[in-house]
């Protein structure tokens, strides 16, 4: 929808009284998830945290009932740091940027369905960093000396790169991935840092390690193409493209790596 | 130098090639022999006797068809156990593509199950008990034959649909899951191809089967 309908659609629309909030909760790691409701009086402009915050302040279901102030997590409040992710309305997103107003009520709240769920909205997503090790995330650098300046990169490259490098490890394209479910595959996050790293000229000389690192059992070839992750992301990554690639370097130098020995 | 292969790796990888070659291969011999019937049962049984007469018929039969064919359907029943369909909550096209690329598969484990002891062994008592491969000079009669009971020309249909839109979708997840097709625009043209070669596919596929209904096929008489 262009930005002009958006708007067209907010102005026609009389604003609600209320915002009603569900919200799927956990007690702790071990107990069962519930839903409780709760509804607060609407004002322009509302996003999801100061909904929450609302919540937090009195947390008093719809019916009445007084319980436990919701958890969830929160840092940066303008969709950089990627912490407050949940699935906002079935689909995963940040919650700093998800405004009322866009919104359809009564509004759900589920914590993202691919990681342990901690508490509440907050989940561990402990195994993004543990991917990122398993890839060889970084550029190997050995002392502390002064290198000189490093290799020269086309414009082409530096702006691909910088793409892929605005990944903020939230986890949207994992929780939307028909394929990504227990660990079970490394996921399009982790592939993306691959070609940010594979694509640098020092970051090259150590490919194959991370080529290793997505030709495992939970490797690259899990992808089913469903192509859910590209449209999730919300930075925008090109990360198809970066599957692609990796699929190209994972046959060129994996697969048929052989025929040059 | 050389990176190490796990074993998801390889059997991945050949199950993408086995759906383009021998399967993909042999779906398009397979149609150019059935369209042999649109010039006269006397044309398409010569040319199922020349298949028979292929020298080492029997090892490129279990090694060119049976050996891949099981292999990459048994091994995506397993992939498509492995599917988390979500396509309500994220309705894209290719989420669509991704889950009806199993559903064809599921169904084409059943259809070329059924299709293979039918027509290649004549095993099916009540229906069909000769074996096409092995009778030559009456294959064109078993097959018209069956295709006039119009439960099972509808099951032929289904079945010559899903195969199509299996190969045809396949071959363009073939192309990305190798590495030959990468950026956006590239992945939206050879979407096109695949879409055109799909549609061409599907109707050369139902003429052939019309072709031992009515003679001469959709156009018979025409051309
Ligand atoms: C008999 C039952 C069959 C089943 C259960 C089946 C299942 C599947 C599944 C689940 C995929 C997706 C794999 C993935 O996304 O990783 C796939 C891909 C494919 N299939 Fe099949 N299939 C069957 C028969 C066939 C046949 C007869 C052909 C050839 C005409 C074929 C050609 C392909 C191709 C070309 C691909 C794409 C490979 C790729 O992902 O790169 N399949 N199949
Ligand atoms: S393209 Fe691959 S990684 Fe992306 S959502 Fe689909 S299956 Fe997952
Ligand atoms: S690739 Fe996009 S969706 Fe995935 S973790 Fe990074 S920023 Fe989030
Ligand atoms: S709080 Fe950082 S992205 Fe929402």
């Amino acid at each position: 929808m262009s930005a002009h309908a958006v708007n067209q659609k907010k102005s026609n629309r009389v604003p609600p009284k209320t915002v009603e909030i569900h919200i799927r909760r956990r007690a702790n790691p071990d107990s069962p998830q519930y839903w409780e409701v709760f509804e607060l009086p609407y004002r322009p402009n509302l996003n999801i945290i100061s909904c929450l915050m609302e919540i937090q302040k009195n947390p008093v279901t719809k019916e009445g009932n007084p319980t436990t102030p919701p958890v969830w997590q929160m840092n940066c409040l303008e969709q950089v740091c990627g912490i407050c992710t949940m699935v906002i309305n079935g689909r995963a997103r940040q919650s700093c940027s998800a405004l009322i107003d866009n919104l359809e009520q009564p509004i759900k709240l589920e914590p993202m369905s691919k990681f342990p769920n901690i508490r509440d909205l907050v989940v561990d997503r402990s195994q993004m960093f543990d991917h990122l090790k398993q890839v060889n995330a970084w550029v190997e650098l050995d002392g502390t000396h002064d290198l000189g300046p490093g290799p020269r990169m086309d414009q082409e490259e530096v702006q691909e790169r910088y793409s892929y490098s605005r990944c903020m490890t939230c986890g949207c394209c994992l929780e939307a991935c028909p394929q990504y479910e227990g660990d079970n595959y490394i996921g399009p996050q982790a592939i993306a840092q691959v070609r940010l790293f594979n694509m640098h000229p020092s970051g090259k000389m150590t490919r194959d390690e991370r080529l290793e690192g997505i030709m495992g059992e939970d490797g690259i070839t899990n992808c089913g193409n469903a192509q859910n992750c590209v449209k999730a992301c919300p930075m925008g990554i090109p990360l198809t493209r970066a599957i692609y690639e990796e699929n190209r370097e994972t046959v060129v130098h994996g697969l048929f790596g052989w025929l040059k020995s | 130098m050389g990176v190490k292969l796990s074993r998801t790796f390889v059997l991945r990888k050949l199950h993408q090639l086995s759906g383009i070659m021998p399967l993909g291969i042999f779906l398009l011999e397979h149609f150019y022999t059935n369209s042999k019937a649109l010039t006269g049962p006397a044309d398409f049984n010569n040319a199922v006797k020349d298949l028979q007469s292929i020298p080492y018929i029997l090892f490129v039969e279990i090694g060119g068809i049976f050996i891949p064919l099981i292999y990459h359907a048994v091994y995506g029943l397993v992939i498509t156990m492995e599917a988390r369909p979500n396509n309500l909550a994220y309705p894209y096209p290719r989420n669509w593509f991704y889950l009806i690329q199993r559903i064809t598969g599921m169904i084409l484990f059943f259809f070329i199950t059924f299709h293979v002891l039918n027509f290649r062994f004549g095993l099916i008592p009540g229906l069909n008990t000769i074996s096409v491969a092995h009778s030559p000079q009456m294959a064109f009669d078993i097959v018209s034959r069956e295709f006039r009971i119009i439960p099972i020309f509808i099951v032929y249909m289904i079945g010559i649909a899903a195969t199509v839109w299996h190969l045809a979708n396949g071959i363009w997840l073939f192309m990305v899951d190798w590495g030959i097709t990468i950026g956006e625009r590239a992945q939206r043209l050879t979407g096109y191809a695949c879409i055109a070669f799909g549609v061409v596919l599907l109707l050369v596929g139902i003429n052939a089967a019309i072709a031992f209904i009515r003679p001469g096929g959709l156009l018979g008489g025409i051309l």
